[in-house]
């Protein structure tokens, strides 16, 4: 039952999404290219004779002007090939894949996590609010929003790894090796991860739900039909709700990104943060250059489905409104 | 039912936004609460190196190194390199605390006015400042401000740059918004109508009206900025020791987490203070702004 | 009196909100008979809303209500919630005054008419969905087949408060609450909506209260009309005796600023100059003294008693307009 509107927002959106995608190409590349001592340098190390270097620099094609490099590149990113690491010297989109594989896990996990609990607790504490519950929950999100989550992260080692022993402290077990080991050795940067967006969903939720409770007619309405709470809430309510959260969630991806950088350090997770991090610090900015177009791709892309998706599921959209 | 309506609706002498005392009292508490904090943090980071005997954040003597806290002389005990920990903690709060203001002062001018223009002028030059502004909003902000501490190098300069470098366009987005709400204004069109000169437009009218809004989001950017600062530093690409940051003591106590971990929780600690200040300072400026 | 439907005597609602204490409706007293149609007028702000809320428990918790409200005999003033809720829908239902909002925009008619049905009684999706098409038509809706499966939006305004009808008359309610039912609908199809309201109550015998701004309105359709003032019943009677013998220099008021009713809802109404009293603080005397015409030094000090002063004909004032005086 997909109306015209909706389409026609698809392909808005999608055309819409292409020069962005551009644009960050053109930025990252601008950006990696006023290192100070170029890639070529710095492999060869500081010992490396100008000859060498120049050597170095014309057999990766770095003395061409940054134009034709940059279209250069793009030529082979528009096929799929996100060119050579300069230090592993392998295809960089064959690295990507299981690093992305690994991120992608986390990050799943760590919406699976938020979400089931923002989620019952803000429909609890929009049950009744200014209970207990409610007071706690708005505490906790408050305050949860002020911790920066390296600290929180390092809390949650020093009481699950090294207190407790509940969980490895480092490390990653894949899921082809062992599933509980997977996800053991997932709990904790996934929690940590997951934490600030518990607070985060929880805060926009239960306002959102109390908000509607106490201010709309149709909740009026429904309330007045002689159903239960429980029924006004979720029925009438959350499904509202739900549409913003989407929404949110969407825009939340790449926050998240950001902090799989992080969280991937700290956890020692063979990520796609992680190999963004090795790659800076190695210099090696073909590498950098890859991760930050696909850290873009996925916020661009995340952000059109949340789009996307609020206009497939809120009817008012779906079917023009007016 | 009342709730639902507009003020205006209930026409007797309910004035619902009339702050009862008790309320009024709460509410310049939520003010001044995280405010008191903030001065006292701004105070022990700036000025209290200058009046108290606080020994050097950097250069500490092996002797005297991994001291534990109420040491003589070294409140919060030293760390591995002999350094007493507090002096790093006000130290590292006071560069800390210049990179914060110093991109919110630059996302605050340089975006405040990006946006506040592009919205006034409209057409085309809104339409290809929003799109550029676009293209910065896509990045995922931690990576592109690794990518650009990278390149130029870490210094505070060099981060307070790189963290700049998606503050303008955070506010420019948040000004540009506010700016198109107010150009429906009567005194805006008024002010059109009578020929004022842009400038003067921007000056007189549109910077005291979206001022208290970007104030807010300023407040709750400083948080922000603390974190992603800290974490730039936690990765070794913010302020570079041995000068103190507290992301840079966080990581550098995080080596030996399980032995002492109190090198981690006094950094953390200040961080958490200083951020939850700004972020309630923030909120609580939105809610009286909104409520007038 | 036998065939009393709703009873109800001296109810007051209070609101209690940040310190404060808003005294929304004052002892208000009134009968209703089974399928009769009674309106409520007063201005902004006089209480029609909140006392007519109080009746179904859709009150904030803020509020108290006390006093007497009884339908059929049996007790709605501090009725537990869970029972209270048996009543909502199925003895009293309510429409309210913005059929846009008043619908949830992201549910489809048929939902959320079927929901009113299945609320009250164990009826199968099948049977309940044949009986929303019923309601449907019965509210004059064409094409129920199609408007079952549409969303709010996809209709327009008098549609929707002939499906918010269709939702009140789901349980086959004694009672139909029309909260400004028409206030937001432009001239004519709030004369279809009223025509349909009173063709469906003697159909189904439903009692309707009409709350309204529009002493005009409540003219045209109602059996008996309550003028409310600050909370309180200020004149009540039949309305053929109400308009041949208009007592309160309030109502007289109200009358005059029909011609200017063509203002938003809710708007204020400037029917008299002055301000409606403060609900914190009400006088001693008469609530309208400080705005009335025909006010005496007694309006000031001393309340004038609501009565029943000729027959079927109650108010209170201490000097009331006499029959084709001026105010
Ligand atoms: N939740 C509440 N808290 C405090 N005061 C309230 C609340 N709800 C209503 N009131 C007050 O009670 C009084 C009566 O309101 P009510 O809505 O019944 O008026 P009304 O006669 O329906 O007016 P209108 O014509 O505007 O609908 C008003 O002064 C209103 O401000
Ligand atoms: S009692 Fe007095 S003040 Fe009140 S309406 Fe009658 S004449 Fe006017
Ligand atoms: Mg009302």
């Amino acid at each position: 039952m997909l109306g015209s509107p909706s389409l026609r927002l698809v392909g808005k959106r999608l055309l819409m999404a292409v020069p962005i995608v551009l644009g960050v190409s053109i930025l990252t590349f601008w950006v990696l290219n006023l290192i100070p001592g170029n890639a070529a340098q710095q492999l060869l190390g500081p010992e490396a004779s100008p000859d060498q270097i120049q050597q170095l620099e014309e057999e990766m094609g770095l003395n061409r002007p940054q134009v034709v490099r940059y279209l250069d590149w793009l030529g082979g990113a528009v096929h799929g090939d996100l060119g050579t690491s300069l230090v592993s010297r392998q295809p960089v989109t064959d690295e990507l894949g299981p690093r992305l594989a690994v991120s992608g896990e986390v990050v799943g996990l760590a919406f699976l996590i938020s979400l089931g609990l923002a989620i019952p607790v803000s429909l609890l504490a929009a049950r009744w609010p200014n209970r207990m519950l409610d007071r706690i929950s708005m505490v906790v999100s408050t305050t949860g929003l002020s911790v920066a989550n390296y600290v929180f992260a390092l809390l949650l080692v020093l009481l699950f790894a090294v207190q407790l022993a509940w969980f490895p402290a480092i490390g990653y077990t894949p899921l082809s090796e062992s599933v509980t080991g997977n996800l053991r050795s997932l709990a904790l940067p996934a929690i940590a991860i997951a934490f600030p967006l518990f607070c985060f969903y929880t805060r926009f939720l239960r306002s959102d739900l109390v908000d509607q409770m106490q201010g709309e007619d149709y909740i009026m309405t429904a309330r007045a039909k002689g159903i239960g709470p429980w029924q006004v809430l979720l029925r009438h309510a959350f499904r509202n709700s739900a549409f913003g959260l989407i929404t949110i969630v969407g825009l939340n991806l790449s926050t998240l990104i950001g902090a799989t950088v992080i969280i991937e350090q700290i956890f020692a997770l063979p990520g796609i943060g992680q190999m963004l991090l090795q790659a800076i610090n190695t210099r090696d900015f073909i590498v950098v250059q890859a991760c930050v177009i696909v850290f873009a791709i996925i916020t661009v892309l995340a952000n059109l489905l949340a789009d996307l998706l609020y206009a497939v599921l809120d009817p008012r959209i779906r079917y023009g409104s007016n | 039912m009342a709730v639902t309506e507009a003020p205006a609706s209930s026409v007797l002498a309910v004035d619902e936004t009339a702050p009862a005392p008790a309320r009024k009292w709460l509410r310049s508490l939520a003010i001044g609460l995280p405010a008191g904090l903030l001065v006292l943090i701004f105070g022990a980071c700036f000025v209290l190196p200058l009046v108290a005997p606080i020994p050097k954040p950097t250069g500490g003597d092996v002797l005297s190194s991994s001291l534990p806290p109420f040491s003589p002389g070294h409140l919060l005990g030293t760390d591995p390199n002999g350094n007493d920990i507090f002096s790093r903690i006000l130290y590292g709060g006071r560069s800390s605390l210049i990179v914060a203001i110093s991109v919110n002062l630059l996302g605050l001018a340089l975006g405040g006015s990006l946006g506040a223009l592009s919205a006034h002028f409209g057409g085309a030059v809104d339409t290809i400042i929003m799109r550029v502004l676009d293209v910065f909003i896509a990045f995922p902000s931690l990576v592109l401000t690794l990518a650009v501490a990278q390149s130029l190098g870490p210094s505070q300069r060099n981060t307070i740059f790189a963290l700049a470098f998606f503050s303008i366009p955070a506010f420019a987005r948040i000004s540009r918004a506010a700016t198109l709400r107010l150009r429906e204004q009567p005194f805006m069109v008024a002010a059109k109508l009578s020929g004022t000169s842009t400038w003067r437009i921007l000056v007189r009218h549109i910077a005291p009206n979206i001022g208290p809004q970007l104030m807010t989001f300023a407040m709750l950017g400083m948080g922000i900025i603390m974190i992603i600062e800290g974490a730039l530093s936690f990765l070794g690409l913010g302020i570079p020791p041995p000068a103190p940051s507290w992301g840079n003591m966080i990581a550098q106590g995080q080596l030996s987490l399980s032995a002492t971990p109190l090198l981690v929780v006094w950094p953390s600690l200040a961080l958490f203070l200083t951020v939850i200040g700004f972020n309630q300072l923030g909120e609580a400026l939105r809610a009286r702004w909104s409520g007038r | 009196m036998s065939d009393t439907l709703l009873q109800v005597e001296d109810l007051r609602v209070r609101f209690d909100q940040r310190g404060r204490r808003v005294y929304a409706v004052n002892g208000l007293s009134y009968r209703l008979r089974a399928g009769q149609m009674l309106a409520i007028v007063g201005e902004s702000g006089s209480g029609k809303t909140v006392s007519s809320r109080a009746l179904m428990g859709l009150l904030p918790p803020s509020a108290t209500v006390t006093g007497s409200a009884r339908i059929d005999g049996v007790e709605l003033v501090g009725m537990p919630e869970p029972e209270m809720r048996r009543h909502r829908g199925a003895d009293i239902a309510m429409i309210f005054q913005d059929p846009t909002r008043s619908l949830n925009p992201t549910m489809r008619i048929g939902a959320q008419i079927t929901e009113a049905i299945r609320a009250h009684a164990r009826v199968e999706k099948d049977a309940a969905r044949a009986r929303a098409m019923e309601l449907l038509s019965l509210v004059r809706i064409s094409d129920p087949q199609r408007r079952f499966y549409e969303y709010p939006h996809q209709l327009s305004g008098g549609m929707r408060q002939r499906v918010m009808i269709a939702i009140a008359l789901a349980s086959d309610p004694k009672l139909l609450i029309a909260d400004e039912a028409t206030t937001a609908l432009d001239v004519t199809t709030q004369a279809q909506i009223m025509d349909l309201l009173g063709e469906l109550r003697s159909r189904l015998g439903t009692a309707i209260i009409l709350i309204s701004h529009d002493l005009g309105l409540a003219a045209s359709y109602a059996d008996d009309v309550i003028v409310m003032y600050a909370g309180r019943a200020v004149e009540y009677a039949p309305t053929r005796t109400l308009f041949a013998k208009m007592r309160m220099p309030y109502t007289r008021a109200l009358l005059d600023a029909i011609p200017r009713l063509e203002r938003q809802s809710h708007a204020r109404l400037p029917i008299t100059p002055g301000q409606p009293p403060d609900l914190t603080a009400l006088p001693p005397g008469c609530a309208f003294e400080p705005r009335c015409a025909r006010a005496t030094p007694q309006c000031r000090t001393s309340r004038p008693p609501f009565a029943q002063h000729e027959v079927g004909h109650w108010w209170a004032c201490w000097n009331p307009c006499k029959d084709g005086e001026p105010v």
